[in-house]
């Protein structure tokens, strides 16, 4: 599993497009689409880590590089979607961070 | 040496500051810079405690003026983390004349206490938010902090998904 990680609109899925090879129709926000592609993991930071390692590639966006929130359910949110993301680098085969469009291979 | 350790909320980068102090010869205080307000800081404060039992860290609790800091030995310091400490300085009770002045001159006496010392900064920047004046000048003071660190330091590392990228130097 590829994990593509970085800020807002930095170029994550035109990464998993233009460097990896995969198409739109192979990318879905749903873990339960057989799409190789999920995006949008920060928005669900519950899904199981099993069914994140059955894809090819995981993007998700980095949320953490900001003030800490007031709203106690955004604080868990941020974090939730952080420690998920320490669990998928540690399983992915390769990790890469995505700024400005360019991706740096991180691991792997 | 000196290592400064910087990440986003949740990025591992304890973790990495943890076992880069581990590396480094003993003893080591872990300065805790957190003020126990609440159960949610509480809660915090025991995950930290239980992440690096073992490591053979002895806990300095110490909320406020880095310059009233004396540490029992010399060793391996690992601050934890200057953004609540910043915080606590310039929101506190004794907030100084000059903030940069006072946490700036706190490093370099803590800096003369050890051989070695590990700082924890955090990403706080990239938010695209703009707050107000308060909260502004609290992020101007960090990221004076964070580049006085960053110039003099061996090392600056940048954590993303627990995994350390060396910006200038290298890590233990």
């Amino acid at each position: 599993m590829i994990l593509i990680v970085g800020g807002y609109a930095a170029g994550k899925r035109a990464y998993a497009r233009d460097v990896l090879g995969y198409r739109d129709e192979d990318m879905s926000r749903d873990v339960r689409s057989p799409a190789p592609v999920l995006y949008g993991l920060e928005d669900a930071p519950d899904t199981p880590l099993a069914d994140l390692l059955r894809k090819d590639v995981v993007i998700c966006q980095e949320v953490g590089a900001g003030l800490v929130p007031v709203d106690a359910g955004e604080r868990a949110r941020r974090e939730a979607v952080g420690r998920l993301c320490i669990a998928l680098a540690r399983e992915a085969d390769r990790v890469v961070r995505v700024v400005c469009g360019v991706g740096m291979v991180i691991k792997g | 040496m000196e290592l400064l350790i910087t990440g986003g909320s949740a990025s591992g980068k304890s973790q990495v500051a943890e076992a880069a102090a581990a590396a480094l010869p003993g003893p080591r205080f872990y300065i805790a810079t957190m003020r126990p307000w609440d159960d949610e800081c509480r809660a915090r404060i025991e995950k930290h405690r239980r992440q690096r039992a073992g490591l053979g860290f002895a806990t300095v609790e110490h909320y406020g003026d880095l310059r009233r800091l004396d540490l029992p030995a010399r060793g391996t310091a690992l601050l934890e983390c200057m953004s609540n400490l910043t915080a606590n300085v310039l929101f506190g009770p004794d907030r100084p004349a000059d903030p940069f002045a006072a946490v700036t001159a706190g490093l370099e006496r803590l800096r003369a206490q050890c051989a070695h010392l590990v700082v924890v900064t955090n990403e706080v920047f990239s938010d695209g938010v703009a707050y107000d004046r308060e909260t502004t000048a609290y992020l101007d003071l960090l990221a004076a902090l964070n580049g006085w660190m960053g110039r003099r330091f061996d090392t600056v590392a940048e954590v993303v998904c627990g995994i350390p990228i060396v910006q200038k130097g290298a890590l233990p």
